[in-house]
């Protein structure tokens, strides 16, 4: 074997790109079989109670639809921030101060009836999520502070802010043992599509997944992000103002991780609560990586995840313990990251009759290849 | 005074697994690599680190499993990200899912058992006696010395000797300390086990000696407050100490609140550490960059040798 050599894709084919995730979400189930049979639960039980809970029925198909909403969001949000090797770590306290801000609006204007208080609501977590991201925008576009650090720890700040408003001035004093808030007007509630439990967020999501697309990949601003991100010499050579995108970039990231956190508040509970955020923002760094930011992949993305988490809250009722749908999360993962590097590599035959490949080719055989 | 006494030395307990953790994470980021997984590799340090206590009975097992355990962890982060130059921090993330998956799957069955054993306080001859001081910091179990003694051996290797300097060199500036003939390879997946090492038995001793019990996602977030505070101790191994001491003495001071019905709102203290640095970072930056902050300047990128095949 000696000779055989990897050498770098210029350009990976379509079969290939395709074929990676099928490869790795096929080798993620079996890796999570064998973890199940090593802790001696039934593979085919465990499976099929997942399918079932998530795409195999009606009900199922809800809940993953719920859980895909925000995901989509955040998704989105990291995305849109990565096509300009932004990294936004805090979507997750981005969500949280959307629904703070909803909440807030809610409080406020109870008195208004659904339609618009559930605009003002989206449109007060939107500012109020937007606002926080651009706390880690200023520094990052005026003085290059890292905003991998900064976003990270506005989450903690952020979710520490919840946490202090619902144990504190919007205590619901009536509810002992828990935090929550008071319950929020119940005109505020989302209202849901036809006769099934899905909102619809869903609808809002798919339209900002819409918009982005359009902005990103059909206008001229999109494209300068990409550039600006890429080549920070072509961007001064064209006059693309770096500091002035970090901004917009991270202002449009933050809303779309707010709007998420108002689904949730509209969504979930009715009430502003601690696990409010249940991790979308950290999750959505993965959906959107594994998308590699493009937006109709985002979509399938954060539906196979939600489809994985789905499943996994429906194990609970089986006695197979539900974390095995975190391991298969993580193997799937783990396969796709490293089929994508595999995947760009190809193996070079040696040139028969020489061990090694020849140091260099004739120019007859080399230029034209 | 016996108030703050208490609070100081609950800190110090508290502050013990973070102080592991973070020493663990500062070491792989001084390579260049950050993990964010730390949480997941702190909880199956802590879920196998109890269950080997509760079949061995031994502390000093439990603790070396669950270091183990958790560097066995790392090794995953390694091979991905230096190997194969994944991104490093989509890898962390996935590490956290699947630490946080394995610690509950093979928790499963530990949930109602209680670690019958304890690690008792011992005292420090002399320095125990010492008002004060002596009940915060001398009259503690050998876990806490030892974590004490571990950043401070840590931060001498780091700051004084070659494998320290080799260290920082393929933190800060990779290809030059390859031309100088450090293996940048073997020192990052060397520094990243170190680091999973180290969460692991900043788990387990949560588990062990800590709480005594297992119970899902027991971390409860320490493992990014470690993340936190290296970022706090602007990457220095040094000040990691009076950072844990920071974050487990917060920890401690809301615990002792609450028992006694003050109504402050804690998650204000909490907060103060995160703004404290989120401010200290603003204004170091716009007078000297990064640089003087201590970030490894190599830090998130994967080292690739021109024409490797």
């Amino acid at each position: 074997m000696r000779g055989w050599r990897l050498e770098r894709r210029i350009d990976q084919p379509l079969a290939s790109r395709i074929l990676v995730p099928v490869l790795a979400i096929v080798a993620g189930l079996l890796f999570g079989a064998v973890v199940l049979a090593i802790g001696g639960h039934s593979v085919t039980e465990a499976y099929e109670a997942m399918w079932e809970s998530s795409f195999g029925t009606g009900p199922g198909l809800e809940q993953t639809l719920i859980r895909a909403t925000p995901l989509l969001l955040t998704g989105l949000a990291v995305g849109v921030a990565l096509r300009m090797n932004i990294w936004n770590i805090g979507a997750e306290g981005q969500m949280a101060m959307g629904a703070i801000g909803a909440t807030f609006v809610a409080f406020h204007l109870s008195g208004l009836s659904a339609l618009p208080l559930l605009v003002l609501m989206f449109l007060g977590g939107a500012i109020a999520a937007g606002i926080w991201a651009l706390v880690a925008a200023i520094p990052r576009a005026l003085i290059g502070l890292n905003e991998i650090i900064t976003t990270l720890f506005l989450n903690y700040i952020a979710l520490l802010f919840l946490s202090a408003l619902i144990n504190g001035p919007w205590k619901d004093p009536s509810v002992v043992g828990f935090a929550y808030s008071k319950p929020l007007p119940a005109q505020s509630e989302l209202p849901f599509i036809g006769d099934t439990k899905v909102t619809i967020g869903v609808f809002i999501a798919l339209a900002a997944a819409a918009v982005i697309w359009w902005l990103l990949d059909r206008t001229r601003a999109g494209f300068s992000l990409q550039i600006a991100g890429g080549n920070v010499r072509a961007a001064q050579y064209l006059k693309i103002g770096i500091a002035r995108r970090i901004l917009f970039v991270l202002l449009i990231s933050g809303a779309l991780a707010g709007i998420a956190g108002v689904i949730q508040l509209g969504t979930a509970s009715g009430r502003l609560q601690d696990g409010l955020t249940a991790n979308y923002g950290y999750i959505g760094i993965l959906v959107a990586f594994l998308a590699r930011t493009r937006i109709p992949l985002t979509v399938v993305v954060a539906l196979l995840y939600a489809a994985l988490l789905t499943g996994g809250t429906a194990l609970q009722s089986t006695g197979i313990p539900s974390s095995i749908a975190q391991i298969v999360q993580a193997a799937i993962i783990i396969f796709v990251l490293a089929g994508q590097v595999l995947g760009s590599y190809r193996l070079v035959r040696p040139l028969r009759g020489s061990a090694q490949p020849p140091p260099s080719e004739p120019a007859v055989a080399g230029g034209a290849r | 005074m016996n108030f703050w006494v208490d609070a100081l030395s609950t800190g110090v307990v508290l502050g013990t697994p973070l102080a592991f953790a973070a020493l663990g994470e500062l070491i792989a980021e001084r390579a260049g690599v950050i993990n964010l997984g730390v949480e997941g590799m702190m909880l199956v340090g802590a879920v196998v680190g109890f269950a080997v206590g509760i079949h061995t009975g031994s502390i000093f097992l439990a603790m070396c499993a669950g270091a183990l355990a958790g560097s066995a962890l790392a090794l995953v982060h390694a091979a991905m990200t230096i190997g194969l130059r994944v991104n490093q921090i989509v890898m962390g993330l996935t590490l956290t899912v699947l630490g946080t998956g394995l610690s509950s799957y093979i928790g499963a069955d530990y949930g109602n058992e209680p670690f019958k054993h304890h690690l008792s306080a011992i005292d420090v001859p002399l320095l125990s006696k010492i008002p004060w001081l002596g009940e915060i910091l001398f009259q503690q179990d050998i876990l806490v010395y030892v974590a004490i003694v571990t950043v401070l051996v840590a931060g001498l290797i780091i700051n004084r000797t070659r494998q320290g300097l080799s260290l920082r060199g393929v933190g800060e500036a990779p290809a030059a300390a390859d031309a100088a003939g450090i293996p940048v390879f073997a020192v990052r997946y060397v520094a990243v086990w170190l680091g999973g090492l180290l969460a692991g038995l900043g788990g387990a001793y949560l588990s062990v000696v800590y709480t005594r019990s297992w119970s899902n996602e027991l971390t409860a977030g320490r493992g990014w407050i470690a993340i936190a505070l290296v970022i706090f101790a602007s990457w220095r191994p040094l000040l990691v100490l009076p950072g844990a001491l920071l974050f487990g003495f917060i920890e401690a001071l809301n615990f002792q609140l609450q028992a006694k019905n003050v109504s402050i709102p804690s998650q204000y203290l909490s907060m103060m550490p995160y703004v404290f640095t989120l401010v200290v970072l603003a204004i170091v930056w716009t007078r000297q960059r990064s640089r003087n902050w201590g970030m490894p300047q190599a830090l998130g990128t994967p080292y690739e040798r021109e024409g490797r095949s």
